[in-house]
């Protein structure tokens, strides 16, 4: 086999295949809008809103302005409870580190409550605080705090011992310890927690609106289903995915752009 | 004078090289080129070269899980090398059997159920098959351990499953990368006195790939030195020690030192 | 090993004192809750006391059985109709790489949208029956399923494949022998994970509109003011998601016994 045969089929392979697979995404993309709009005129309005409707629908939501209000609705409560489960998820873990005999009291039980469904707490939370922000704020906190506390402690748990050993010996203090080695040690988990946890928390609102409706995204969907408004429901949900798809989009900016002195591991497409 | 059970003629081997616009269209270097050499039956044949020579490389293409790109190869009169992937039939119909560098073993199963693993695949496991493969463990120390999942095994525990579970089938070549390497030097000599006992039994031809000349001299009828890239055989030694042979006290054989030493030479 | 288990290189004096340690918070938690219910009245803050008679009282007379019955099937129901193709598909496309590429964004997709946020979409099109429920377990386990199994058949040693294609294995046999058990431990990890997610979204959708189940309860109880209900409803949901979590625990050590131990940091 000549040099050129074999450069040129590795090539000609690896360039048939991008176009095989961007082809075939695209051809199923095309492929469930049919099978979407099928769906429509043979199960009926009630099950399958058609596509254009849909569309119709959201450009009509977002004319009205409705679409931004429950848009601002549910981000004001994600974003509330996301700092709140974000402040104390952290800290816990910096506390409970402080004492070994602390953390393996209490560890049981957290780990315990975090099996309670947190959205079964949302009917007795309305009892106390009645339809509004609060049971949905509770609820979203819980959720994420759970995610940040575990990506925390794992974190801690994963520094390097040696280094802490070295600093203790050193003389530092454990504030400077928590500081300067742990924290630093932190940031990459860190980031990747709060890049998972924030996305989580919008969609649990939503869902979290689907208890407790006043107002939000989740809420619109719900009150649409209640009224069997199909082409409402299809439409608060299209714009439910995309208001978290949105989120995790620029959580991963705002990290690129955080990392950019970081080298980028390039992922072998196939 | 025994046949002629392998042939390797011209045999040459390159990797197609990964698209990279900063190297340009830079034809990919050869790693085999020009590699001739033929085994008798029932030899033991050891092949010593420097690490990168591509000795890996020439087992893979011999046991036909890779493709050559020049050249051909005759097992048992009729050619087998080919140059289309699909076309490979590794281990040629269980014809050749191949210890590998690493283990290898089966994480999810005993060392017994490792053993019998190929004559399971096979279809082959009777009773025979079944004492046959304890009196293999047995012959090795593995004796007891059946039971052991391969984790719970020494290095030199799983080495031994490694080679017995080839042995067992009965392939009238076997080949063998550097199977030794990984284990502590009392381990390997103690590995390499089983290996020629289990040999002893049976005279099949092996193809036994190391970097340590002692071990190609105290295994080997013949040692064969490769080359660096593109490799090819730079010198053949028939080993002049008569067998049965003392790997343990290999060193104070007479003619010992001399073979050492010419192959040492021809290895620079 | 859970991070609840107290360190085996503990003394045996510091382990005692770390489960009187753990008596002694519990005695907190209950004390600060006994003490929070008197105060506030049992209206808005049912007691410990008042809510273990009750669900003491509805597991006797069957309610609590019955309902967790039911999202124990919603449950189960959709771990299988959502975790059977899951587990096959990377399988049957393992050698069909392109066609993987082409279905992996819209696998991510579908793993990336909040499952939960189509609840009211399968309420609509199920009604308020089981089915709706089932039909939301299976896309959560689906989904969380498929990528397991795909890490596993990816994480493959493809040296374990050529060892046993060498011993004569057919495709059929490669898939059964060596696919199969190399993939079970990460289709494993992403059940264990799928199941005690499942249940909590069969609850979840009980909450929103449903006419049986632990979730059901929940909401009856809190249409009617009866916060005692409510509370001992959430307890068993809370032991149902802790029962299925052990039990998967309790799965995975029997299944992996040949498995090198692992130092698992955390257990969701």
């Amino acid at each position: 086999m000549t040099d050129i045969a074999l450069e040129s089929t590795a090539e000609t392979n690896l360039r048939w295949r991008k176009w095989a697979i961007h082809g075939g995404r695209l051809a199923l993309a095309i492929a469930l809008i049919l099978g979407w709009e099928y769906g429509a005129r043979t199960l009926g309005r009630l099950f399958f809103a058609p596509p254009l409707d849909v569309l119709e629908r959201i450009v009509t939501l977002a004319r009205s302005g409705q679409m931004f209000t429950d848009i601002a609705a549910t981000m004001r409560v994600s974003a509330a409870g996301f700092a709140i489960a974000a402040f104390c998820g952290v800290l816990l873990p910096f506390l409970l580190r402080r004492s070994l005999r602390a953390t393996e009291a209490v560890e049981p039980y957290i780990m315990a409550s975090m099996g309670i469904p947190k959205y079964a707490l949302a009917p007795w939370l309305i009892l106390w605080f009645g339809i509004g922000d609060l049971p949905k704020l509770v609820v979203v906190t819980l959720v994420v705090f759970y995610i940040l506390y575990i990506t925390t402690f794992a974190g801690i748990r994963g520094v390097d011992q040696r280094l802490i050993s070295m600093a203790r010996v050193i003389g530092a203090s454990e504030r400077v310890i928590a500081r300067e080695i742990i924290w630093t040690s932190l940031l990459p988990f860190f980031f990747t927690g709060l890049k998972i946890a924030f996305p989580r928390a919008v969609s649990a609102t939503i869902v979290g609106e689907f208890l407790v409706s006043t107002e939000g995204v989740g809420r619109s969907i719900e009150h649409a289903r209640q009224i069997s408004d199909t082409t409402g429901v299809f439409a608060g949900v299209v714009i439910a995915i995309a208001l978290v798809l949105a989120i995790n989009g620029i959580v991963n900016l705002i990290e690129r752009f955080a990392l950019r002195w970081r080298p980028v591991e390039r992922d072998m497409e196939i | 004078m025994a046949a002629t059970l392998l042939e390797v003629r011209a045999l040459g081997k390159r990797f197609a090289q990964r698209q990279d616009r900063d190297k340009g269209r830079e034809p990919a270097p050869w790693v085999i080129k020009d590699l001739s050499f033929s085994v008798r039956d029932g030899e033991f044949l050891t092949i010593v070269g420097p690490s990168g020579a591509g000795k890996s490389t020439l087992l893979n293409i011999i046991a036909q899980i890779d493709i050559a790109s020049a050249g051909e190869i005759v097992f048992d009169g009729a050619t087998v090398s080919t140059r289309d992937p699909r076309a490979l039939r590794p281990g040629i119909d269980r014809r050749i059997g191949y210890v590998t560098q690493d283990d290898n073993l089966l994480p999810w199963r005993s060392t017994l159920d490792n053993v019998l693993f190929a004559l399971e695949v096979q279809g082959r496991l009777d009773a025979q098959a079944r004492a046959r493969a304890e009196m293999l463990i047995r012959t090795v120390g593995l004796a007891g351990f059946e039971r052991y999942y391969p984790h719970e095994l020494s290095g030199g525990m799983r080495k031994r499953t490694a080679l017995i579970r080839t042995l067992v089938y009965d392939p009238p070549m076997i080949l063998m990368d550097e199977p030794f390497a990984a284990v502590d030097a009392q381990t390997r000599t103690q590995l390499q006195a089983d290996l020629l006992t289990l040999w002893e039994l049976g005279r099949k031809t092996i193809i036994f790939v190391t970097h340590d000349i002692t071990e190609a001299i105290a295994l080997g009828d013949r040692a064969l030195v490769l080359s660096k890239q593109p490799s090819r055989i730079a010198a053949e030694h028939v080993i002049p020690i008569p067998r049965p042979r003392n790997v343990k006290d290999i060193f104070a054989l007479p003619g010992f030192a001399a073979i050492h030493e010419r192959i040492r030479a021809d290895v620079q | 090993m859970s991070v609840s288990a107290i360190s085996p290189t503990r003394s045996p004096a510091i382990r005692w004192r770390t489960h009187i340690d753990r008596a002694l918070v519990l005695l907190l938690i209950l004390a600060l809750w006994q003490a929070g219910s008197l105060w506030v009245g049992t209206y808005w803050l049912s007691s410990p006391w008042a809510t273990t008679t009750r669900f003491v009282e509805l597991v006797l007379n069957g309610e609590l059985i019955r309902h967790s019955g039911y999202t124990l099937a919603e449950a189960g129901a959709g771990t299988l109709i959502g975790g059977f193709p899951a587990v096959l598909l990377p399988f049957l496309l393992r050698r069909h790489p392109i066609i993987v590429a082409i279905l992996d964004p819209f696998m991510v997709g579908g793993y990336g949208a909040p499952k939960l946020a189509f609840a009211p979409l399968f309420l609509l099109w199920f009604g308020i029956g089981m089915e709706s429920k089932i039909a939301l377990t299976a896309s959560v386990v689906f989904f969380i399923v498929y990528f397991a199994t795909l890490a596993g058949v990816r994480a493959l040693d493809p040296r374990l494949v050529q060892m046993a294609q060498i011993a004569g294995a057919s495709e059929r046999q490669i898939a059964r022998h060596i696919v199969m058990p190399s993939a079970v431990p990460n289709i494993f990890a992403g059940f264990r994970i799928a199941v005690p997610y499942a249940i909590g979204a069969a609850v979840i959708a009980e909450l929103i509109s449903s006419n049986r189940g632990l979730g059901y309860l929940v909401q009856t109880g809190a249409m009617n003011f009866d916060t005692t209900s409510v509370f001992a409803a959430i307890v068993a949901a809370t032991l149902l998601v802790h029962a299925a979590n052990a039990l998967m625990n309790a799965f995975e050590a029997l299944l992996m016994r040949w498995r090198p131990p692992l130092q698992s940091m955390m257990e969701t």
